[in-house]
């Protein structure tokens, strides 16, 4: 399977990904923040083995976080495939990671493991199967501490439960520009959903892409939680949906072919900038304007991400990564 | 997108700031916006805010916390301090604090959800009902009620012996 940004069948619409994330922690020992470097070792080695126990349901590869130089780290973020919590902390960590990079386990994040499984489109209930399979295997190997009142155990309160944090990332472009994400935040928030930017708390949107998942973790079946998610997304895709049918087409196509015009063409390319035309070339896409299916919008904003850029270019100073994106741009137009 | 301020670590947290009707905005890192000032949510989570509400009880009920856990050797304090629980058997030793919070944050202190191990949501169903038999078991005898205490009894022995 290709990484979930370039599974382009599943990125045409207004849902670009699913990811479910499940917290769980091992049983008599404090929680990472509280460990020494013995006892993060010992987590590690344990989890390794639990990894390994169950390579024949889904391969796995370990890796220690010293060992990967701190820019792929940060573009591990930009890429989805670790939290920034965890990229920025400077606990002993490791990882075990798919080759596609969409299943991850995260050792000695806020808890002991976070389970994250990432899949393009609106595939939440595939996600959510995958990361109960894990989540089964390494229960058998480690016994997760569970309380039959209170379910699983968190180091943060606020994921105490069922420790699922479901999100599907939703492209809003039109609803943003008619002032209505404030609107749609203040609807969820009141049925337990929260919206946030498109690398999860406290980020702000970029590219228009919005995260909307599950706040209340107690009290809430997996399946109910993801079913209301699921419910609340769809409603906001047909909000879209159906102010993308009233905008003006020509005012439309002149805005994306002039977003066209300047990433074919030019030659310094600033983050902020780009992130403002990939989402009217994202748009253009989906609503048929822009035809050439050699267009790919969702992995072309991961890959001008800056850690991205520097990870395949050399690039140091600001200048020479605007630059170096605008020469990604062209050469990928 | 990278901090405005540092130019290293990746932006997670946005500061809108409205001065007579003049509005900036910032994109900063956690470490950058602690530093600027914005502690209460400067981790980009909501931490912040339940360490103040847990921080209440501290101020409310001076010296009652001295209590450590014996796993982890948490106090409340700690927990109040950083908003993050020290253990998973902190739950227990400090149940009587924490679970208003819980409810508040939740609305909930009853998980519904998957048990370890299951898959099937029918366990968790299951145990949810003998749970809630054996409390009002209890409470039935508690009140002397040994006819409808026997009912319940048999019902719970019917329901064990299914599984």
């Amino acid at each position: 399977m290709s990484c979930w940004y370039k599974d382009y069948d599943a990125l045409g619409g207004i849902v670009i990904s699913s990811r479910i994330r499940l917290a769980r922690n091992l049983s008599n020992m404090p929680f990472p923040r509280r460990m020494d470097a013995q006892m993060l070792r010992t987590l590690k080695e344990r989890v390794k083995v639990a990894v390994d126990k169950m390579q024949d349901k889904v391969m796995l590869k370990f890796i220690e976080m010293n060992d990967i130089p701190e820019n792929e780290i940060k573009a591990m973020v930009e890429r989805h495939v670790i939290s920034p919590d965890f990229a920025n902390s400077c606990r002993d960590r490791a990882i075990a990671l798919s080759n596609d990079e969409n299943i991850s386990i995260m050792i000695g994040e806020e808890d002991h493991i976070r389970i994250q499984v990432i899949s393009a489109g609106n595939s939440l209930d595939k996600a959510y199967e995958i990361a109960d399979m894990i989540d089964v295997a390494l229960n058998e190997s480690l016994g997760f501490a569970f309380d039959s009142k209170l379910g699983y155990l968190t180091e943060c309160p606020t994921n105490i439960g069922t420790g699922l944090r479901a999100s599907l990332m939703l492209h809003l472009p039109v609803c943003e520009s008619r002032g209505e994400i404030n609107m749609i935040s203040d609807a969820a928030s009141k049925i337990g959903l929260t919206v946030r930017g498109m690398y999860g708390e406290g980020s702000k949107a970029s590219a228009s892409f919005y995260q909307i998942s599950n706040q209340i973790t107690l009290g809430i079946s997996e399946k109910n939680a993801i079913e209301n998610l699921k419910v609340i997304a769809q409603q906001i895709v047909e909000r879209e949906k159906s102010a993308r049918a009233d905008i003006d087409k020509l005012n439309l196509m002149d805005t994306v072919f002039r977003s066209l015009g300047a990433l074919k063409y030019a030659r310094i390319m600033s983050s902020d900038e780009f992130t403002k035309h990939i989402s009217m070339i994202k748009l253009g896409v989906d609503e048929g304007i822009i035809e050439n299916n050699n267009i790919k919008p969702v992995e072309l904003l991961i890959s001008a991400q800056p850690y991205m850029l520097m990870k395949n270019h050399i690039a140091i100073t600001p200048l020479e990564r605007d630059e170096a994106r605008a020469t990604m741009i062209r050469g990928l137009l | 997108m990278l901090c405005q301020k540092c130019g290293q670590n990746m932006a997670t947290t946005h500061i809108k700031t409205v001065i007579g009707g003049k509005v900036t905005e910032q994109n900063l890192c956690g470490y950058c916006a602690a530093k600027k000032g914005y502690t209460g949510f400067a981790d980009g989570s909501i931490s912040g805010l339940l360490s103040s509400m847990l921080g209440q009880v501290m101020k409310s009920d001076n010296g009652v916390f001295e209590q450590a856990c014996s796993c982890c050797g948490s106090t409340f304090a700690d927990i109040a301090e950083t908003g993050k629980v020290g253990c998973a058997e902190c739950y227990k030793t400090f149940e009587t604090e924490l679970l208003p919070y819980l409810k508040r944050i939740h609305g909930s202190i009853n998980h519904t959800g998957k048990t370890p191990g299951s898959t099937e949501l029918v366990v968790t169903e299951f145990i949810d009902k003998v749970s809630h038999l054996k409390r009002k078991l209890a409470n039935l005898v508690a009140e002397e009620k040994y006819e409808e205490a026997a009912k319940i009894r048999d019902e719970i022995k019917e329901l064990e012996g299914d599984k």
